[in-house]
């Protein structure tokens, strides 16, 4: 189990211009992974949710809370300590044109971390060319050509495959993929989403998938948890396909509103929700953090923060004083 | 003089880039007709042609690229591949705007946006300045921002949406009537995305203007363009009528594409990916049909032939398989 109890992050900006300024990334954020589990973290750019997925994966440090890997709260350890446990979780970045070193061939790329890790179990060099082959073979790649290629000779997704293949040379317990797909190409997104829903299943690798695109998160498979974050705060938590379907916050409905219609094989869901400012406009820290964009407040919401709460009739966690079930997805003719 | 919405003809476009292996070619005998007053989309994936050809309507493509064969003629300045030097620096602002790829970068990050505006109108001899100002406010406020305090900003101080729209204020502030928006989204959020799509289309039937939207995203075609056109390995494989092509796709790809975008609803699994990947300048076959590496559909005929686009009605798709089809039901 990899939890969270109320992770803070604030990011001081010392500017000598505007002085100092203050970005409350995480709010105290609670999360928890069960050992093969699955979630994934959605929301605007600047929600936080990269930011938690790097505190995760032990790139960033936090400022307030606990982060519990298999128990071990990592607050109590030093540095040093924490990294064996930090190794289990392993981190997929969006852009495989820039996560590979370009002057190495995908041998010398994989070679490293292997390396390294037959000296921490004691194995000897042979299983290194052996384990470089099995983890190609995982994702999907022919060792035989792809071994000696450079990055520039790979397309896009070819080269995500490598950098997951990379993950999986420290035998991780979790990837954490930052909106692994975004830049692939779009008749290979769907490959490199099933390759992560398959190392789930076959290997029993958590995935923890950060992403703006909802429809891709359903592809970690239906058991998985969905955390909606609103600048820094969850507003939603749930089973994936439940959030979908029945969305109850606002904020929610609005990020579902606002995936394109594919007009001419769906119909527009009938009560789309709009924000009515944009994140830049709404920077206030009183009541509820989305009660400025929110076209359904009420004065209780100007007044008060709501906090992650379960109420009668909802199955799933939300942040919002008067949550409301809305028809804001697109139908497939088909189904109509 | 009253700008009304130009059309655009592309007429057998074929633009080649020199490479060691010679000089091969990105777009490949392109038509394409962009109706006044119409949105349209092309859709292609990475190394499709998209950009080539969205560059060749402003006829901006870079060496070792070269336009070798074809026209593009736009109304009211004639053919576009026989404009050179200073009629063709007026033309691009003047009568077509672009919206580059990444807007976010293509501005000057020592310049105010206000600074760049001003330079922009003086390189086309705008007289009246202050005009040209209050207009770009008038066009950033008509986009949700407060022009004065954009004006004034440099673009680090600037969110990915609110560049992009600077983007769009840029190319539309000269009064250009022929817009090319090259992946206006990619990089934003779904929220800042349905916004600038918004943007997109009011500001098109507000100003009356002709808009090529290039993506490799259907979704964002299917929001905004009225004809869709499908480009791969420089080739256009289908176009028509966006919700028509949506609804019954006819090219192998178009279908594949579609059936590989996640969806919301439904059986995940009925989504699939594509077989094989998509080729590049080097490895787009010399003969037969570009997309035949990756076609269930392929026939012997494939190999050799190239297929020719058939117009049936409003669309046209170019592909032997269903073209022996619509023959067998006619």
């Amino acid at each position: 189990m990899i939890t969270g109890t109320g992770v803070v992050k604030t990011f001081k900006q010392r500017g000598k211009l505007l002085g100092a300024r203050e970005v409350r990334a995480l709010r105290g954020v609670d999360f928890a992974i069960p050992k093969g589990g699955a979630a994934s973290f959605i929301g605007e750019s600047g929600c936080g949710k990269t930011t938690l997925g790097r505190i995760i994966a032990g790139l960033e440090s936090y400022d307030e809370g606990e982060i519990a890997i298999d128990g071990v709260s990592m607050s109590a350890l030093k540095p040093k300590q924490r990294q064996p446990h930090f190794r289990k979780i392993q981190m997929i970045h969006q852009d495989p044109y820039s996560a590979l070193n370009p002057t190495r061939t995908i041998h010398q790329t994989l070679h490293a971390p292997l390396s390294l890790r037959a000296r921490q179990t004691g194995r000897p060099k042979s299983w290194i060319e052996e384990r470089a082959a099995e983890v190609l073979t995982l994702v999907g790649l022919d060792p035989g050509t792809v071994l000696s290629r450079y990055p520039h000779q790979l397309s896009g997704g070819m080269r995500q495959r490598v950098v997951i293949a990379r993950a999986l040379t420290v035998d991780p317990e979790m990837l954490v993929a930052d909106e692994a797909v975004s830049m692939i190409d779009v008749s290979l997104r769907l490959g490199i989403l099933a390759l992560l829903k398959d190392l789930r299943e076959r290997l029993g690798v958590r995935v923890l998938f950060i992403t703006h695109d909802v429809a891709t998160a359903r592809y970690i498979g239906d058991d998985g948890e969905l955390y909606v974050i609103y600048r820094g705060q969850v507003v939603e938590r749930g089973p994936v396909d439940t959030i979908i379907a029945d969305p109850v916050h606002p904020y929610t409905q609005s990020l579902l509103s606002a995936i394109p219609v594919l007009h001419g094989l769906e119909l527009p869901g009938e009560q789309p929700v709009v924000p009515l400012e944009s994140l830049d406009d709404s920077r206030s820290e009183d009541g509820c953090l989305f009660a400025p964009r929110c076209p359904f407040r009420q004065e209780r919401c100007t007044d008060e923060r709501p906090l992650l709460q379960v109420t009668e009739g909802v199955p799933q966690e939300h942040a919002c004083f008067y949550p409301e079930r809305r028809s804001v997805i697109a139908r497939p003719m088909s189904e109509v | 003089m009253v700008q009304q919405a130009p059309g655009v003809r592309i007429d057998g476009l074929t633009v080649v880039y020199k490479t060691p292996a010679g000089e091969l070619p990105a777009v490949r005998g392109i038509d394409l007709t962009l109706e006044p007053g119409s949105i349209t989309g092309i859709v292609g994936e990475s190394g499709s042609g998209k950009s080539t050809l969205a560059l060749s309507l402003l006829n901006a493509v870079q060496p070792p690229g070269r336009i070798a064969a074809g026209r593009v003629e736009i109304d009211g300045l004639g053919d576009v591949v026989g404009l050179a030097g200073e009629q063709l620096r007026k033309a691009r602002g003047r009568h077509i705007g672009y919206v580059f790829q990444a807007a976010q970068n293509s501005l000057n990050p020592l310049k105010t946006v206000g600074k760049q505006l001003l330079d922009l109108g003086r390189s086309h001899g705008v007289e009246d300045l202050r005009g040209l100002v209050r207009e770009a406010k008038d066009l950033l406020g008509r986009m949700g921002l407060d022009g004065a305090r954009v004006l004034d900003s440099h673009q680090h101080e600037l969110s990915g949406g609110m560049r992009q729209r600077v983007g769009i204020m840029l190319a539309l502030v000269l009064n250009a009537h022929l817009v090319v928006l090259d992946e206006p989204t990619t990089a934003l959020d779904m929220i800042t995305q349905a916004n600038i799509l918004k943007i997109v289309r009011e500001v098109h039937a507000e100003r009356g203007l002709t808009t090529l939207v290039i993506t490799h995203d259907i979704g964002v075609v299917a929001e905004v363009a009225d004809r869709l056109a499908v480009m791969y390995g420089g080739r256009l494989v289908e176009q028509g009528p966006t919700r028509e092509v949506l609804g019954a796709p006819r090219h192998p790809y178009t279908k594949g594409l579609i059936r590989a975008i996640p969806r919301l609803v439904g059986d995940i699994d009925e989504a699939q990916a594509l077989p094989g990947r998509p080729p590049t300048l080097a490895t787009v076959p010399k003969e037969g049909c570009v997309f035949r590496e990756r076609c269930a559909l392929r026939m012997d005929v494939c190999d050799t032939v190239d297929p020719q686009a058939v117009a049936d009605g409003p669309r046209t798709v170019a592909c032997h398989a269903v073209t022996v089809t619509v023959k067998e039901h006619a």
